[in-house]
């Protein structure tokens, strides 16, 4: 540990600009579609009407924005040398961005079920290709606990 | 900059001795914000002033954008990498 101190540069520079800021994780996606998940359920379980009506609306917001976070990450993140290595990730993503038009449309909780399958899938390749490593800033200890 | 460096990576500058070459990599002063230091693909050398750009095009922000960099803003030459372990290596 000391000589990883040691040997730290005290300097940091940067070889890209100063955005994108390179930071991508397919959680960002999974927890808008967890949301949505959330909200068909509670949507189901509720018998007020302005409550369905408001859970609707939100579970839009959270779809449209799951999506969003799933075109980031595969127009930014995933490069060609990824695409080369993992040739299923161009499908899983476009796939998975169209279930999220499929949940935004929809009350039914297995459609909300198989998105975060995908988000799942795609987080296994993100994995495969290194993501946590390349993309995520390191959290302390006790936040990992 | 990828894949010749990576974000995280440790690398040994070495001030600069003689005008930078064109293909060697360099630490240079973000001509917009000084205190910003990048190290960027030496592309030509000319008139006291070095352009430079990012190995990735459509991804860099680099001369394209805020022009040739003074000599006087480029600090030193990229030799080393010696971290991470799997990675290090020489940068010329």
């Amino acid at each position: 540990m000391l000589l990883t101190r040691l040997l730290k540069p005290t300097i940091t520079a940067s070889a890209h600009c100063d955005l994108p800021c390179g930071v991508y994780d397919p959680e960002q996606a999974r927890i808008e579609a967890e949301s949505c998940y959330k909200i068909i359920e509670k949507y189901n379980a509720s018998s007020d009407e302005q409550f369905k009506t408001r859970a609707i609306v939100i579970k839009e917001e959270r779809a449209e924005l799951a999506k969003h976070h799933i075109d980031v990450l595969w127009s930014d993140y995933f490069k060609p040398e990824h695409v080369q290595k993992y040739p299923e990730i161009t499908e899983l993503c476009w796939k998975a961005a169209k279930q999220c038009s499929k949940v935004k449309g929809s009350l039914d909780i297995a459609e909300a079920k198989t998105l975060l399958d995908m988000i799942d899938k795609i987080a296994d390749v993100w994995t495969k290709a290194g993501g946590p490593q390349a993309t995520r800033v390191a959290k302390a200890a006790a936040a990992r606990a | 900059m990828e894949p010749a460096l990576r974000a995280g990576d440790w690398i040994v500058v070495r001030a600069l001795s003689r005008p930078p070459r064109v293909g060697e990599i360099v630490l240079v002063r973000d001509p917009r914000k000084p205190e910003n230091l990048m190290l960027k693909r030496v592309a030509d050398v000319a008139d006291g002033a070095c352009t430079v750009l990012g190995d990735r095009p459509d991804e860099s922000t680099d001369s394209r954008t805020f022009g040739p960099v003074p000599l006087a803003n480029v600090l030193g030459r990229a030799l080393f990498r010696y971290g991470p372990i799997g990675r290090i290596g020489w940068l010329w």
